[in-house]
Parts: C-alpha cells; sequence; structure tokens
C-alpha cells in the first residue's frame, strides 16, 4: 500500500532510501525472572546508544514499566525543562510479568514523557508487541532522548543483536500505512511478520498536541498489521518533534518461558483457571470477546452516564444507534482478537474493510481497529454524533494520523458547544460549521489538523489552550469556558460523566496525569450502590483503586481481566469489588515470575512508593498540588439552565435533603448558584478527606513521613517537598 | 479419522491406557503426563478423559500451531506453539494438557496405544466423520 | 413500598428480581443481588418474588476502560 504522495512503491526500494547514520551491536542476555536487568538508551540527536545496568534498588521501588519511566525522566529533565526540549524523554517499557504468554492481558507497554498538554510526566498504557519483545531483545525499559536532524527510524534486531539509527526520508509517516510498509521491510520472510512491531505516530501528531503513539501486531489470522494506540497526553508529539518517523523491534525466537520465570508452573496453572473463568462466563458478563468494550455505550446511556453534547446530557435517545448491537454488525471476529499472545478476553476488535468516505485517503479500503467504547463516546456521543460509519471513519483517520481519539473526542465537543454557543463561528473556524451532530465538519477538522492548517491547527492545541485564545482573540467569557472545557492539568477528560458521582469526580481530579479513569472508576459503588456514603469511604476508595491499578503499570499489565469477568463465587466474597481471587492471581503470578514472594498488601505498597514519587514529580514540574486538582464546573454539577432543567428532580430533591434549601419559588439560576456553592464545597471537602488517607498535606504534597514509610526519601525528593512542609 | 471412542462403563480403573500413553508421548510412565486420563466418580465407576479431535481448539490458538493432521487427527505444531494454554482453558471437554514440567500443551493424538492396553475393551478406535 | 439501593420504590404483587431490575431500569450485567442481606442467584431473576417491605441490594460491580 502506498500513500500516493511519494513515487516510491515497493519497500525494496523506500528501502534503499534510508541512510545509516549509527549502528550498535550488544551481546545478548538471558531474561532472568521476568527482568533483562538491562536498559537500552538511545539519543537521536548525537546517534550515542548505550546500555545502562538496572539495579536491585531500582526494581525494588519502582518495579518496571510506568516507575522505570518515571525513573528515568526524573534523571533526565530539570524543572525548567519543557514538552519539546531535546532532554524530554521518551521511555518505554513493559515489566517483569510483561510479556508472559500464559495469563489474559500481560503484554503491555507503559510510555512515559513529558506531556506537551499538561507539561508533568504522562504514562500512557498500549497493547501490541513491542514492550514484550524489546524485553525479549534484552531490554526492560527504551530511553530516547535528544532530536534529530531529518527523519529517522531506530531499528532494534533482537535476533542479531544489532541497533541501528536510520534516515528515513521517503515512507509516508501516517501509521496504517507506514506500520504495514516497515513490517515488510523489516520482517525475514511472510511468516516472520509476526515477529515484527512497528511504533509510529501520523501527521496530525506533527501539528497538534494531542499525538498519540499506534503500537503494532501482526495478525496472523486476518494476515493483516494491527494497531494499538498508548492515546493520552500527546506522546506522540514528542515522537515527531523529536524527529522519529518509528520504532522497529524484530523479535524471532518467542517461546512460553521467554520470560525465564522462578515458577512456570504457578504462571501455566493460574492462566490456565482464567481462561477457563472467561470460556465459561464471557457470553453472560460482558461479553468482551464478540464485542469488546462497545458493550459499555448502552449500558453508560441507561444510568445516565454517556457523555453527550460536550459532558451536558447523560443520555440520548439515539444512542442506540452505536451501540455494540450495531458494532457487532461491523466487526469480523475471531476467536483470538487479543493484543498479546494469550490474552482470551480478546478485547482488540476491528472491522477489517471499511471504505472511507472523505480525506485523503478517500475511497481506499482499510482495516479499522476498534472501535472501543472511549472512542464511540468521545467522537460520537460527546459531539452529538450517532452515526456509526462517521465514528469508524473518525476512529481510523484519528488511528492513522497519530492523534488521541478521547481528546480529540473532548475537545471537539468543546468546539462545537462553543459554536452552537456562538462564541466561535463560521469566520473563525474557517468555514467550519462544527454543529453537534456534523460529522463532516468533525472529519474536516481532523484532516485540517492532519495539513497542519486552519482552524483545526488551533484546536489541535487543546482545550486548556483554546480557552486562552477565545478569550484573548474572540472576547469570550473565560469563567464560562473554564466552566465548559472540560479539561484538567491540561488533559481532557475521559468519556464517563462524573457530574453524579462525588467519588468520581475525586477519580477524575485527584489524579497525577490528570482526568484518565485508569485511576479509579467508582461512579457505580457511589451513585448507584451508595457504598461510599461518606467522605472517609470515598477517600478510602480514591486511596485503594487508583494504588491497585497503578500496579498494572509497574509489571506490564492490562487492567481488562482484572474486573471485566469475574469468578463464578465472587459474589460471595468479603469484597466483591476488588474481585478477590484476581488479586490473588495477580500476587502469585508477581512471586511466580520474580521470585520474591509478596502479599496483596505489598501489591498496594509497591503502588504507593511510584504514585506519590509521580506526585512529587509533578510538583517540582510546578503542578501537583491542591490547586491543580480542580476541575471544570462542568464535570461537578449543573453549569446552564438546560443542564439542570434536565435533570430537575434530582438536583431540587438533592436542595432540599442535603442542602435544606426549599427549591420551590426560586429561579433556575437561583437553584443553580446555591447547588455550585454546596457541590464545590463538597469538592473540597473530598480533597481533604483524599489527602489525609494518602498521607499528604492539605496543600496535597506527600508528607515527609510518608515519603519516610515507602523508603524514595531519597535527598533530591526530600529537597522538592520541603518548601512546602511546615 | 480415527478417534478413541469409550464405553465407560466397562472400565475398571487399572489405569493401564495412562501408562501407555504417557509411554508413547514422554517415554515414562506416568498418569500425569497421559493424554487419556481416568477419574473416579463419586458415587460409582470411572469417567474416561480424552480428546474427541473436534478442532474448537484450533481456532483458540493466536499463532496457528494447531492443525489437523492428514489423518484428520488434531496436532500441535511445537516450533509454532507459545506455550499459551488458551487450548486447555478453553477445550469444551478438557482434553486439552498441561504439566509443570513442560512448557506447552499436549493432547491425544490418535495413535491408539491406549486403547490396544486395554483389558476389558473400555476404550477402542473408531471411525468418525 | 421497597427499598432498592436505598431509593423506595412501588411494591407490586407477585414481582420478581427481573421486574426489579426492569423498573430500576438496571440493565448492567455485573451485578450482586441481596433481599434482605442475602444473596439471590442469577437463575432466580426470574422466579424469586420479593415481598413488600424487603430491602433489594443490587450491588454493581466495575468494569470498562
Amino acid at each position: 500500500m502506498s500513500c500516493g504522495k511519494c513515487n516510491k512503491t515497493t519497500v525494496e526500494e523506500l528501502k534503499k532510501t534510508h541512510k545509516l547514520l549509527a549502528e550498535f551491536d550488544y551481546e545478548p542476555v538471558k531474561v532472568e525472572k521476568g527482568y533483562a536487568n538491562r536498559t537500552l538508551y538511545v539519543n537521536v540527536s548525537d546517534n550515542k546508544i548505550e546500555l545502562k545496568p538496572v539495579s536491585e534498588e531500582l526494581k525494588e521501588k519502582f518495579i518496571g514499566g510506568r516507575g522505570f519511566g518515571l525513573w528515568y525522566l526524573w534523571q533526565a529533565v530539570t524543572p525548567e525543562t519543557k514538552w519539546n526540549d531535546p532532554e524530554n524523554e521518551i521511555i518505554i517499557s513493559s515489566g517483569p510479568i510483561g510479556g508472559i504468554t500464559q495469563y489474559p492481558g500481560t503484554g503491555k507497554s507503559y510510555v512515559v514523557s513529558l506531556s506537551p498538554l499538561t507539561n508533568i510526566p504522562i504514562d500512557s498504557n498500549v497493547g501490541g508487541y513491542f514492550g514484550p519483545f524489546l524485553k525479549f531483545s534484552g531490554f526492560d525499559a527504551l530511553e530516547i532522548q535528544g532530536k534529530a536532524e531529518n527523519d529517522v527510524i531506530i531499528f532494534i534486531d533482537g535476533d542479531n543483536h544489532k541497533i541501528t539509527i536510520e534516515e528515513a526520508p521517503e515512507e509516508c509517516v501516517d501509521s496504517h500505512i507506514l506500520a504495514e510498509q516497515l513490517t515488510e521491510m523489516y520482517a525475514d520472510s511472510e511468516e516472520g511478520k509476526k515477529n515484527v512491531s512497528v511504533v509510529s505516530a501520523g501527521s496530525a501528531a506533527e501539528h497538534t498536541r494531542i499525538g498519540m503513539l499506534n503500537f503494532s501486531y501482526y495478525d496472523v489470522r486476518r494476515k493483516k498489521v494491527k494497531l494499538k494506540q498508548a492515546g493520552r497526553g500527546g506522546i506522540g508529539t514528542v515522537f515527531r518533534d523529536k524527529k522519529i518517523k518509528a520504532l522497529v523491534i524484530k523479535f524471532s525466537n518467542l517461546k512460553g518461558d521467554s520470560n525465564n520465570p522462578a515458577d512456570f508452573d504457578t504462571i501455566a496453572k493460574t492462566g490456565i483457571k482464567l481462561h477457563k473463568e472467561i470460556h465459561d462466563f464471557d457470553d453472560l458478563q460482558n461479553s468482551m470477546r464478540k464485542t469488546g468494550t462497545t458493550y459499555l455505550v448502552s449500558i453508560m446511556n441507561d444510568y445516565d452516564l454517556l457523555p453527550t453534547c460536550n459532558f451536558q446530557f447523560g443520555n440520548h435517545p439515539e444512542a442506540h444507534k452505536i451501540s455494540s448491537k450495531v458494532f457487532k454488525n461491523y466487526f469480523n471476529i475471531t476467536k483470538t482478537d487479543g493484543c498479546w499472545y494469550g490474552c482470551t478476553l480478546a478485547c482488540a476488535k476491528s472491522v477489517d474493510v471499511f471504505k472511507l468516505k472523505t480525506g485523503p485517503y478517500k475511497g481506499q479500503k482499510v482495516i479499522v481497529d476498534g472501535p472501543e467504547y472511549e472512542t464511540i463516546a468521545g467522537v460520537g456521543s460527546n459531539c452529538g454524533i450517532f452515526d456509526p460509519e462517521a465514528v469508524l471513519e473518525c476512529n481510523f483517520y484519528c488511528d492513522t494520523y497519530g492523534v488521541d481519539t478521547i481528546s480529540f473526542g473532548t475537545l471537539c465537543a468543546f468546539v462545537m458547544e462553543c459554536y452552537e454557543r456562538g462564541i466561535i463561528n463560521k469566520e473563525t473556524t474557517g468555514g467550519l460549521e462544527l454543529k453537534f451532530g456534523n460529522w463532516k465538519a468533525q472529519l474536516e477538522l481532523l484532516h485540517q489538523m492532519a495539513r497542519g492548517e486552519g482552524f483545526g491547527k488551533i484546536a489541535g492545541q487543546g482545550i486548556k489552550r483554546m480557552k486562552e485564545i477565545f478569550a484573548k482573540d474572540y472576547g469570550a467569557d473565560i469563567n464560562f469556558l473554564n466552566d465548559i472545557g472540560m479539561e484538567a492539568k491540561g488533559l481532557e477528560f475521559a468519556e464517563y460523566m462524573p457530574k453524579e458521582s462525588l467519588a468520581q469526580q475525586g477519580g477524575f481530579g485527584l489524579t497525577n496525569k490528570g482526568p484518565q479513569h485508569d485511576e479509579a472508576w467508582l461512579i457505580f459503588m457511589d451513585m448507584v450502590n451508595k457504598q461510599l456514603p461518606t467522605f472517609e469511604d470515598k477517600a478510602e476508595a480514591l486511596h485503594y483503586f487508583p494504588m491497585f491499578r497503578t500496579w498494572f503499570s509497574l509489571v506490564g499489565l492490562c487492567k481488562l481481566p482484572w474486573n471485566d469477568i469475574v469468578p463464578e463465587d465472587n459474589a460471595e466474597t468479603d469484597e466483591p469489588h476488588k474481585i478477590p481471587e484476581h488479586v490473588q492471581n495477580y500476587v502469585d503470578l508477581f512471586t511466580a515470575v520474580t521470585g520474591k514472594k509478596i502479599t496483596k498488601e505489598d501489591l498496594i505498597l509497591q503502588s504507593e512508593r511510584v504514585y506519590n514519587f509521580q506526585r512529587v514529580f509533578n510538583i517540582r514540574m510546578g503542578k501537583g498540588r491542591r490547586k491543580h486538582d480542580d476541575i471544570p464546573y462542568r464535570a461537578v454539577g449543573p453549569v446552564t439552565v438546560e443542564e439542570y432543567e434536565s435533570r430537575q428532580e434530582r438536583y431540587d430533591k438533592q436542595l432540599k435533603e442535603e442542602v435544606g434549601i426549599n427549591p420551590e419559588g426560586m429561579t433556575t439560576e437561583e437553584k443553580i448558584k446555591v447547588l455550585r456553592e454546596y457541590r464545590e464545597k463538597r469538592y473540597e471537602k473530598l480533597k481533604d478527606a483524599v489527602y489525609k488517607r494518602r498521607g499528604w498535606t492539605m496543600d496535597g504534597v506527600p508528607k515527609l513521613e510518608t515519603l519516610k514509610r515507602l523508603g524514595i526519601d531519597y535527598p533530591e525528593v526530600v529537597e522538592i517537598i520541603k518548601q512546602y512542609l511546615d | 479419522m480415527k478417534v478413541v471412542e469409550k464405553k465407560a462403563e466397562l472400565c475398571i480403573g487399572c489405569h493401564t491406557c495412562e501408562q501407555a500413553c504417557s509411554k508413547v508421548l514422554f517415554k515414562v510412565e506416568d498418569p500425569e503426563k497421559s493424554a487419556i486420563r481416568i477419574f473416579e466418580k463419586a458415587d460409582e465407576g470411572f469417567d474416561i478423559n480424552v480428546c474427541n479431535q473436534c478442532g474448537e481448539c484450533i481456532d483458540i490458538c493466536p499463532v496457528e500451531a494447531i492443525y489437523k493432521g492428514k489423518n484428520g487427527n488434531v496436532m500441535i505444531n511445537k516450533e509454532k506453539c507459545v506455550g499459551c494454554f488458551a487450548c486447555v482453558g478453553f477445550c469444551p471437554i478438557s482434553a486439552m494438557r498441561q504439566h509443570k514440567d513442560y512448557t506447552q500443551p499436549f493432547k491425544c493424538i490418535s495413535c491408539g496405544a491406549c486403547t490396544r492396553e486395554c483389558p476389558t475393551e473400555a476404550i477402542f478406535m473408531k471411525e468418525k466423520e | 413500598m421497597i427499598e432498592v439501593n436505598g431509593e423506595h420504590i412501588p411494591w407490586k404483587e407477585g414481582m420478581t428480581i427481573q421486574d426489579v431490575l426492569e423498573t430500576c431500569r438496571y440493565t448492567y450485567p455485573m451485578v450482586i443481588i441481596k433481599v434482605n442481606g442475602k444473596i439471590i442467584k442469577r437463575a432466580q431473576y426470574e422466579t424469586y418474588k420479593v415481598k413488600d417491605g424487603d430491602v433489594v441490594q443490587v450491588i454493581h460491580l466495575m468494569s470498562g476502560g
């Protein structure tokens, strides 16, 4: 396949245009108990390639994955470093459990960098084969620093123990073409394509701050390259700013024991137990094998949680048009839709032949990876779009252009609301009629981002910067924009309505990287089950779940097999929300891989170390304190009259029962004001309770005793917090 | 294709079949390493568990390591297998095996060795569509 | 009246667990149901009849994302 822009049609011709900049041979190492005990450093400014040993201390304290990423990033940057400075790094690491094939969801890579959206560390997780292949090629992490002069490819040949940096001028940067070309170029044969994984971004990553990275894997059944996305926080933007066109890895000798664990048998038996559970219960539970995460659309709609028209509302009469029932008919399902070997939860759905209606690839038949729930809710319902083919088209272009569907969806929803309210108009958008529901305008906005022109270039800066521009250049009311612009810390919100769940407001706001649901998803526990009645209950949940879920990012695991499938007797356990049997599986897996005996309490402790280190890192970069945990009022309560009136019964009841005010005779505006005071105060009280539980000061700064308890009271860490402690 | 058929009511639980099988597969006499397994029932008598060559596991293998051999029996290509054991968890009759000494699953290859040793003809080879 | 997750809803003669779920629009499949503290198995949702005054908990587990 070719993009039609360059005149090189075969990969042989493309390969010939490569210019070798650096070559580096390395000694192979055998992975021992989940670690290669070595990392790889590549600087694309001066083409320096180095190996670094991994110390026992690093493994003990930072475990791997996101932990390693944060540690290396800390060493690389200063408080003054900006995302586009050469010293900013992109670090990719899987983790000690990553790469085992026996347990579902064990092929994740975690990517860390300073984010162009937030200017603090971002971590993003992704499937595909790159992370495991990196470790089995001999490296627990890959650190990339510097900026290349011209576009380069870094190739790690795990078979021949060689790393090259090659100038690669001709290939198209869009991922659906690039990943396929490079897979063919670096594979030994047709059969060998499954041994190659490519990391790439796309043309819109160059012109926006919402760029993401695609991690590829070759699907032997479809005979197609599939892509998974490290979506959040603009790492693809950093990647293209460094003039990296792609990372390519080849590793051909994958075996069930490539991770060389301490106790293979326990891993095999634990894995088989979960395979059986999925086989027996997935159809009765979430049907992940048949519909992936799309099942959530109708559920969220039924519970008034599906973000609609920029998080104004939580449901829509047309939501059924973009539900799993509809996408099921588009999906080409195989029984092996996993993004790493052995993932029988198999949520990586795709539409194998989709004919594009717009843009530079119009008329081409392409494979669409997804859509996942977040994409459908983001580019679909949140933008008032309920056309499944529009969602597929937008999903495809976001992926190939290297753009995060969540940030794109949320920022597009913001733009559309601004357009409908007259804050921006046809003149400011260069003719784009960005009304809710106008999918053609949405796609054109995306194509503009890829071309780096027009209003797309402004929108691609993200909501935080758009708010400033709209206020400064178009005279918009900044307070109103702050209320409706769904970003916190600079990152766009993920696609769940937190308005009626205080705990979830904390789940989005009291986070390290910004409003991403991977720390805590507490809406059902809080709003529906009413299991978290007090501030202390909510604080406990906002301690346990973020810590527990952080752990996946340290060891190289996917979150989904934790609670998207549950054992038959889960209901009878003490704490069904935690899925105790699966927690025990993780404890067993960690011990079986590393040989280090741990308990479920140790697992939380491991996370707490890295979580608190990340918090201090945020403080070091000028964020990470109480005021930075604020969220827009739209995430907390009704901003507008329409929003209030859409849930009047609920809000009136709250005024009467909780605030102690009789709403009768009050205008909606008056009610909004009183409710707002009440809800904002409640959010501040939540901060108090959570900070207390996490061992932080009321300014949100980890206390010295907390750092000491966790054993991360390194002088350089203590130095950062000292000035904020009394 | 020939498959191992069974008349469980004839089984006397002598486990001879298991020894014959493990000998063929791994050159040891160890029931744990046998593809055919005999289990004592809670009430009375025995269950015979052995692959019926249905082929469900073929589609569940992520690397296409499981295939129909030229006789129609289901085989595992050890070169391709990455040891995920999805086939073990997804076997509808739990006849795909895992053993602590091996990093790959194993199964009945329809060789018939067990049936030749069975003293009561509780197991025998039968032609199947 | 019966109580479901802390909210009062009208009770009807012959009301089953399934009826309760439909009344509350609880469509999520991953739930644990307790009536007066006792777990009701999924297979009984269509046959188990709630009595007037029963306290029903429909505990939604988390998933997704």
